[in-house]
């Protein structure tokens, strides 16, 4: 857990925890998180498993987004993901690749994405967030929803989302499914910031009201969240998949 | 049921069974030019083509599949041949690294601005087509069911076996039901084997696709691989939805009286497992120019 102090009002309290699939090593986790204190940014990707070099492409969206100042709209979006991609495609270039590896790297990469910005310099903190694809933002007030988006219920979440593709030939229609949202917090709220496996079962929760699972985020030390999160995932109360979970928590702060 | 996630520590595993009788040199009806078993022998490594791919995890290809093609005719066996030969059942990753040659060819698509651009591709070659002899369709079964009833040995848990079987005739050993029963009987915790059954035929017949009942068959030998023929489980039906075929609850992963467009769909509905975004190929055809 990490502290950002980003205003004089407003304190941050940032929690992350990314996971790979059960019985896969870490290094094949293709989930990532992107913390920006500095700027308030935050950001989570995941690479789609069947595109080629999706970790790397997961990686560039979220560590590249969070420092930058723009990109939260549709055209600069847009502008930055083209860029992104290109560069992308360059490192590829002089690789010596087999048959299906060449076939695989001419569809280009894809990963979903969401990012949020917040502005802590007013009296109601403002957040601006951005999505494509299934990783979603979950906004929270005294463990009930108050927004999540792109999608906003466990049952919405299916095999096939539109993603951020890294060749722009793909953009024109990518790009309308883009979800550019906003709204207020107040001191206690939470924001999530959640790949899909860890989103639908958390919005699962919160649909039957088990406002625990909020708790148990914010409480648990790491070796017991990720314990927790095998057993959810053993049990089948949760799709074995990559996770990716940022907890992002806004309080007032105390005047000394 | 037919929900377990495929992964390198849970497999699956995929036959392709196809006739290679003398009649197979035939061409379809109204297509002079093109013998079934040209057509089928193209579908089948387009079909292996796809698998690999999706098994592709940027430079590793992951092994999710254990796959095998299997031609009935003058004999019953693996149709692989080069370093494959002799193996009834390869590792997908064995089989994306010993295609017999890979094609190269130009696949004009669209620039994203309007235009198009021509870009090139690869077209590996695993199978060669084969047609001669009668059709042991009941012998092809039963080799079937030996290696699958191997494969569930060693993986009694996951996703179970898939056998995509193409026939363009009568079986010449025997009536089929008997085997296919004996064959559909056998599966893992997730389900039992899934048998889908693909007829293609010569004549301007009707086609019968996906049926839910017998009413629409014409003789006993169509009903007999209806019988044998499994329900297609709901990522299936969800995979042709997505094909725009019309197939619904309780419909049989069968066809009769199929055209080409048939086979490649059937083999596009049979590969999509776990509810995988059928791999359209064929959209391509007409834009593909040969070069080697």
């Amino acid at each position: 857990m990490s502290s950002a102090k980003q205003s004089a009002i407003w304190d941050l309290q940032v929690r992350q925890l990314v996971l790979p699939k059960l019985d896969h090593e870490p290094s094949e986790c293709e989930d990532v998180i992107a913390v920006n204190t500095e700027n308030s940014r935050f950001a989570v990707a995941d690479g789609a498993t069947e595109a080629f070099d999706a970790r790397n492409w997961a990686e560039r969206l979220a560590s590249r987004w969070v420092e930058s100042e723009s990109a939260l709209t549709v055209e600069d979006f847009r502008e930055w993901v083209a860029r992104e991609g290109r560069e992308l495609h360059d490192s590829w270039n002089g690789l010596s690749l087999s048959w299906y590896s060449e076939e695989k790297a001419r569809t280009g990469s894809f990963a979903a994405f969401v990012g949020v910005e917040l502005d802590l310099m007013t009296n109601a903190p403002v957040w601006k967030a951005i999505a494509l694809g299934d990783a979603c933002m979950v906004h929270c007030r005294n463990g009930a929803l108050v927004k999540s988006f792109p999608l906003s219920r466990s049952d919405s979440f299916n095999a096939a989302p539109v993603l951020v593709a890294s060749d722009a030939s793909m953009h024109e229609n990518a790009m309308k499914s883009l979800v550019i949202e906003s709204g207020e917090c107040e001191s206690g709220d939470t924001l999530f910031l959640l790949s899909d496996a860890v989103a639908s079962w958390f919005l699962e929760r919160l649909e039957k009201n088990d406002l625990a699972a909020n708790d148990f985020l914010q409480t648990q030390d790491d070796d017991r969240l990720k314990q927790f999160f095998d057993d959810e995932r053993v049990s089948g109360r949760m799709r074995n998949d990559d996770l990716a979970v940022l907890r992002v928590e806004i309080q007032h702060r105390r005047m000394s | 049921m037919y929900s377990a996630q495929i992964t390198r520590a849970n497999p699956t595993c995929i036959i392709l069974l196809i006739d290679q009788s003398g009649s197979m040199a035939d061409p379809f009806s109204g297509d002079s030019s093109r013998k079934k078993a040209d057509f089928v022998a193209e579908v089948v490594n387009h079909t292996l083509h796809d698998l690999v791919i999706r098994c592709t995890k940027t430079e590793e290809v992951r092994n999710y599949y254990h796959v095998s093609v299997i031609g009935y005719g003058r004999t019953v066996g693996t149709c692989f041949s080069g370093p494959l030969r002799a193996r009834n059942l390869v590792p997908i990753s064995e089989v994306a690294d010993f295609p017999l040659q890979v094609k190269s060819s130009y696949k004009r698509v669209s620039d994203g601005a309007g235009g198009w651009v021509e870009i090139p591709v690869r077209y590996p070659v695993w199978i060669h087509p084969a047609a001669d002899g009668k059709t042991p369709m009941c012998e092809a079964l039963a080799r079937t069911k030996e290696i699958v009833e191997q494969w569930l040995m060693a993986h009694p848990r996951g996703f179970p076996p898939t056998v995509l079987h193409l026939t363009d005739g009568e079986s010449s050993d025997g009536d089929p039901y008997e085997i296919g029963q004996q064959l559909m009987s056998l599966g893992t915790d997730d389900g039992a084997v899934l048998l889908f059954n693909c007829h293609i035929s010569a004549r301007r017949a009707a086609k019968v696709e996906y049926p839910t009942g017998e009413n629409s068959l014409p003789d006993g030998f169509a009903r007999s691989l209806f019988q044998i023929s499994s329900r297609l489980p709901t990522n299936f039906l969800a995979a042709a939805a997505q094909l725009g075929v019309n197939a619904v609850e309780g419909s049989r992963g069968f066809v009769f009286n199929g055209d080409p467009s048939s086979i490649v769909q059937f083999y596009e509905i049979g590969t999509s497992l776990t509810g995988m975004t059928p791999y359209r190929w064929m959209d391509d055809e007409s834009t593909r120019s040969e070069l080697t």
